[in-house]
């Protein structure tokens, strides 16, 4: 049977009827149009549904919607301050950390997450932080080095 | 895309609701707390529980208390928070450092410690620590409660002694003397998303400072069908001065302690040699830790 939740997706208030089976991904995809959270593997293992849920990044694929019901949640579409690209965003672009991009989102969710708590992360946090988003072209380098970078400009 | 069968969802906010609802539904219903083991496990088919019923909304059972003489752990706290505690972080740093290491960021923002301890894998990160430390599990049903130490808990791979109508609701864990000390070594492949090939939690506590070992746990986990203790590397321990050689003596009894299979993780032979080295050195970590007087 389904359930009404409420999920305040990016500041904005939702509430729908969902299946208890539908996870958080399937909802954000499907239900809100919100295409830019990825679904890879669905079980836990590659980090490209990441989002930020009451402040911290999990695994939507792993979260039912209705667990969800109440919660705060940032997508990646969120990110950014309408027309300008968040640091981690731009960082993103410019240091060439994105080559298919099917991991960026999930990246961009776990790098933000760590810059909101850490500002100045060493580069061991930053490659921890990441842990859980597999990314199959860039081989992390850049990722990392963008990561860093828009840490140091966020300083300023 | 993997779906997820079908089922009935219910959140009670009460324990004893929760209670009621899996003595009502029988063998049909299964707790999901994290739901990161659950869910991976129903989305591959392998089970289709026709109710689910989460434990995400009792608010009591995210709570760490500290008591007179012991602290308990709500089931369904987080496994990051875990390593956040400064409580945990400074007086039962093994069980930190455990924490640390499980799954990825991701995941250990919605795993919590009570699934950790019921899904029972023979590789679970927190069950060898949680046994060096002496760890219990309170268990509650609609009509009775009760309390297990985790030695006595698990039974075999993903089998514990928790009957389907029981909750786990606490994880206790005795305060330990002064100068103990403990240390945790898990041995992957790579340094997330890893199950261990070997891992080895070890506590040791001195009478004194520069004194003898009063109490030792060694708890070898990934190399028998559940983590077990190294009794015999245990007992040559106690009462003894430590030492390289000491702990040399008990790293090498450790490795007939297990009973490790071949994987596609690591053979038997390569599983009993880390066992010895990662018995010595989580030893002589425990044992520096110890002699600073600290408590573990
Ligand atoms: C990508 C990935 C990586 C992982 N890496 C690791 C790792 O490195 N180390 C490791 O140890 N584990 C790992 N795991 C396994 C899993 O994340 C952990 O075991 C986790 O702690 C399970 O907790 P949960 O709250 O998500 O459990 P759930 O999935 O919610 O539940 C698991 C089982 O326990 C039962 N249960 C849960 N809570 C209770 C309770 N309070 N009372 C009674 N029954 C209960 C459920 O019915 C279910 O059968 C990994 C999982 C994934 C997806
Ligand atoms: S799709 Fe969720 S972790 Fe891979
Ligand atoms: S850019 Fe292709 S997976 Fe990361």
């Amino acid at each position: 049977m389904k359930q009404i939740i409420i999920l305040t997706v990016n500041n904005k208030v939702y509430e729908i009827a969902v299946a208890p089976n539908r996870t958080l991904t399937q909802v954000l995809r499907e239900d809100l149009n919100l295409t830019g959270t990825k679904e890879g593997c669905g079980i836990g293992d590659c980090g490209a549904c990441a989002v930020i849920m009451d402040g911290r990044p999990v695994n939507s694929c792993l979260v039912l919607a209705v667990q969800a019901n109440g919660s705060d949640i940032t997508t990646i579409e969120g990110i950014a301050e309408r027309e300008k690209l968040h640091p981690v965003q731009q960082a993103f672009v410019e240091h060439g950390a994105i080559q298919c991009g099917f991991c960026t989102s999930g990246m961009i969710i776990s790098a933000k997450s760590l810059l909101d708590k850490k500002p100045k992360p060493s580069e061991l946090e930053i490659r921890e932080a990441i842990s859980g988003n597999l990314c199959r072209c860039t081989g992390y380098q850049k990722i990392v080095e963008a990561i860093m970078d828009a840490s140091q400009k966020m300083k300023k | 895309m993997l779906l997820l069968p079908k089922f009935d969802y219910y959140e009670p906010k009460e324990l004893t609701e929760a209670c009621r609802l899996l003595s009502e539904t029988g063998s049909k219903a299964k707790i999901i707390a994290g739901g990161t083991d659950i869910l991976v496990n129903m989305k591959k088919g392998l089970i289709s529980p026709k109710v689910l019923v989460s434990l995400g909304r009792i608010s009591r059972l995210s709570e760490v208390e500290r008591m007179n003489k012991s602290i308990t752990i709500g089931s369904h706290l987080i496994i990051a928070k875990l390593a956040e505690f400064d409580l945990i972080r400074k007086r039962f740093s093994i069980l930190a450092s455990a924490a640390k290491v499980l799954g990825s960021p991701l995941v250990r923002n919605r795993a919590t410690i009570g699934g950790n301890i019921v899904t029972a894998r023979p590789a679970a990160d927190l069950p060898p620590v949680l046994m060096a430390l002496g760890a219990k599990v309170k268990l509650k049903s609609r009509r009775s409660e009760r309390e297990v130490a985790l030695d006595d808990f698990f039974i075999g791979p993903g089998a514990t002694v928790i009957k389907p109508d029981e909750i786990l609701t606490r994880v206790i864990i005795p305060e330990t003397p002064s100068y103990t000390g403990g240390h945790y070594i898990k041995l992957g492949h790579r340094k997330a998303l890893e199950i261990a090939i070997v891992a080895v939690a070890s506590k040791i506590t001195l009478n004194k400072p520069d004194g003898v070992i009063k109490d030792a746990k060694i708890v070898l986990s990934a190399v028998a069908p559940k983590a077990v203790h190294a009794k015999s590397a245990e007992e040559v321990l106690i009462g003894e001065k430590p030492s390289a050689k000491l702990f040399e003596e008990a790293a090498s009894l450790a490795m007939n302690d297990c009973k490790p299979i071949t994987d596609i993780r690591g053979g038997v032979d390569y599983r009993q040699a880390m066992v010895e080295i990662l018995t010595r050195r989580t030893l002589s970590f425990a044992w520096k830790e110890a002699k600073k007087g600290k408590k573990q």
